[in-house]
């Protein structure tokens, strides 16, 4: 700027651009969090029962099938349902507090028996490339 | 980016995207330079702009707070 004259650059404001800072209560940024992440957390969300509703009463073969309460070797159905987060550990070979492994394995099968149309076959479905 | 007055910012690391309005752009293009604090910021800005404001160093603070809860600022 040797002749003195402000060189004018379409990016940078002149001297005389009026900034308002805005009150103390406005806002100035809005954060939109990524798809992928709200995904995320809504898999881990999910809920698998076992067995589906419907069923209630029966009980879960080793191999993971429905069978009528009383079956021998059976295990009892699940009083809650598994949330995605314990799915994926139960699917790991993890056992739920108060499971005990054979129990948790029979439910491990009977989530990976699961079809389109079973309560919970979305949850796992979605905790297939998780897992 | 610019789109009709706002200024759309990508984090890459965290994938948030962030949509900032005057004068958000401006605090952290003054930012951009080196680090300051909200003093010193406040003088940048004074040297580009005149400012509209009741109280200057409050609003400032103001849009720190919120640079800083968006992660777009960080104390030193």
């Amino acid at each position: 700027m040797s002749d003195g004259q402000e060189e004018q650059n379409p990016l940078v404001p002149s001297r005389r651009t009026v900034l308002a800072l805005g009150a103390a209560a406005a806002s100035t940024v809005v954060t939109i969090r990524p798809a992928f992440a709200q995904t995320a957390g809504s898999v881990m969300n999910c809920q698998i029962p076992i067995p589906a509703s419907g069923m209630g009463g029966q009980m879960i073969a080793a191999d993971g099938s429905v069978v009528p309460s009383g079956t021998p070797g059976a295990f009892p159905p699940l009083m809650r349902p598994l949330t995605g987060e314990e799915a994926k550990r139960l699917l790991q070979g993890g056992t739920p507090a108060g499971v005990d492994y054979q129990a948790a394995q029979a439910y491990a099968n009977y989530i990976r028996r699961l079809q389109p149309g079973n309560g919970g076959y979305s949850c796992y479905a979605s905790l297939q490339n998780r897992i | 980016m610019l789109l009709d007055g706002l200024t759309i910012l990508y984090h890459r690391p965290s994938g948030m995207t962030h949509i900032l309005v005057t004068p958000a752009p401006e605090i952290l293009a003054a930012l951009g330079d080196a680090p300051a604090d909200p003093e010193e910021l406040l003088r940048r800005i004074c040297e580009r702009f005149e400012i509209e404001a009741e109280d200057a160093a409050e609003a400032v603070a103001a849009r720190l707070a919120e640079l800083e809860a968006a992660g777009l600022v960080r104390r030193a």
